[in-house]
């Protein structure tokens, strides 16, 4: 159906402005809706202009709070293990908002369009500023299975697990 | 690691860039080159062999004296004793008289003599079998680098570039479906962080491929990082290089010997969110 309108719609620029604000709305609501619903995630919220100087963002995101941490960054994790005082990492337990990306299988992005979205976040909201920013990016397959990847801004080394 | 070596072209390339090294065609230069010898500089030739030869002997005796400093000491207190010994003998049948005085002065004289400064005049020199040309070549001027010749390097080069210059250790990438495996130094000593992809700016990423790479990636341990050169003017102020590997790193584009400037590139991590 995305295809067929995607033909319909080439010879008319409006018409592609428009569906493109729906296709994005859509994945959101859609990426919403799991991440409420299959991953326990609260404080959910779609964002789509920058809440520090309401830019308009690339597409609509999504802001939550995930029930345990999401990430550790491996030289948290070696810190963690070095300080015998904390046990468990307990030190971590506390979960971070995130920046949810909703993206379709289909799609096709660039180097540039993901330097726009890292570009249009504010650095200020991540709980570690003076580290790379860090999104998740949620794609949505055609049958509903919806996958999450961590993505950074820059060279980050892989976590230890 | 020893010569010769073969080297990727990513690397050459990165060398000329550097300009710490220049790209010779062996197969044209070395005729060439060998043409224009006339007998005295054949002479010189052959003589800074023999030279090369002999300073690496002399390396080798030094580097030997140095490490064994036990073994040699007792060889020394050894050696002390037979020339005494034979002095004994010789001074006996020739003088008679005075040889207490002079075996004294002999034992003063033979103790702190350092074996290496008796060798250095007897080192013949190794038969050397060069391992590069370097002898050979006439020292260019800086102009004549210029005139390196041309490395076909794959158009995943910039990435190449951009993590070299981050202190990484790149090598090929068939082993894990991508451009290259990249190590946070030695490869014999590290496990590599990132399966590396190289993208054009404009280029079309397929999803399904972040999906499989960033699956792949993570269950290997290791990051899926994908990037490219900037194309755009504007943008080349990258953001991606201000949170390099090392945070304490602030530089900015790293400026070559040549006063070139690597160009621009943006880079993204990827791992499977376990969720």
């Amino acid at each position: 159906m995305q295809a067929e309108f995607g033909a319909w719609s080439s010879s008319r620029p409006e018409y592609i402005a428009m569906a493109e604000v729906n296709h994005g709305q859509q994945l959101a609501d859609t990426v919403l809706d799991n991440l409420k619903y299959q991953h326990d995630w609260t404080e959910l919220q779609v964002l789509t202009h920058s809440p520090t100087n309401s830019q308009p963002l690339v597409r609509p995101m999504i802001s939550g709070l995930p029930p345990r941490r999401l990430y550790v960054h491996p030289d948290d994790q070696i810190a963690m293990v070095k300080s015998s005082a904390v046990p468990n990492g307990k030190m971590f337990d506390t979960p971070e908002v995130e920046w949810v990306l909703p993206t379709h299988i289909s799609e096709k992005w660039t180097l540039k369009a993901f330097a726009a979205v890292f570009d249009s976040l504010p650095a200020q909201l991540s709980p570690h500023p003076e580290r790379p920013k860090r999104i998740v990016l949620a794609t949505i397959h055609a049958d509903s299975t919806i996958v999450y990847y961590l993505i950074h801004d820059g060279i980050v080394k892989p976590r230890q697990n | 690691m020893g010569l010769p070596l073969e080297l990727m072209p990513e690397e050459a390339q990165v060398l000329v860039d550097k300009k710490v090294s220049y790209i010779a065609d062996d197969a044209t230069f070395h005729p060439a080159r060998l043409a224009t010898f006339d007998e005295p500089s054949r002479r010189a030739y052959v003589q800074s062999l023999k030279n090369e030869g002999k300073r690496m002997q002399i390396a080798v005796i030094e580097s030997n004296n140095r490490n064994k400093p036990n073994p040699h000491e007792g060889k020394s207190k050894k050696k002390k004793r037979e020339p005494k010994e034979q002095e004994d003998l010789s001074t006996d049948h020739l003088v008679g008289g005075d040889n207490e005085a002079d075996e004294s002065s002999r034992l003063f004289d033979s103790s702190p003599t350092p074996r290496k400064s008796i060798n250095i005049g007897e080192v013949e020199g190794y038969a050397l079998t060069p391992t590069t040309s370097s002898f050979l070549l006439p020292t260019l001027p800086d102009s004549e680098l210029e005139h390196s010749a041309t490395v076909d390097v794959p158009v995943s080069y910039p990435l190449f570039a951009h993590l070299h210059d981050k202190g990484y250790y790149m090598m090929p990438g068939l082993r894990f479906g991508c451009d290259y495996n990249v190590y946070p130094g030695d490869p014999l000593r590290f496990h590599s962080h990132f399966v590396a992809v190289h993208f054009g700016w404009d280029e079309e990423i397929t999803m399904m491929d972040l999906v499989g790479g960033g699956r792949l990636g993570t269950s290997v341990k290791k990051g899926y990082l994908f990037g490219g050169a900037v194309a755009d003017g504007s943008d080349a102020e990258e953001t991606s290089d201000r949170h390099g590997v090392s945070r304490d790193d602030k530089s900015e584009q790293p400026k070559l010997k040549g006063g070139l400037v690597a160009p621009p590139v943006r880079t993204f991590c990827l791992e499977w969110a376990g969720m």
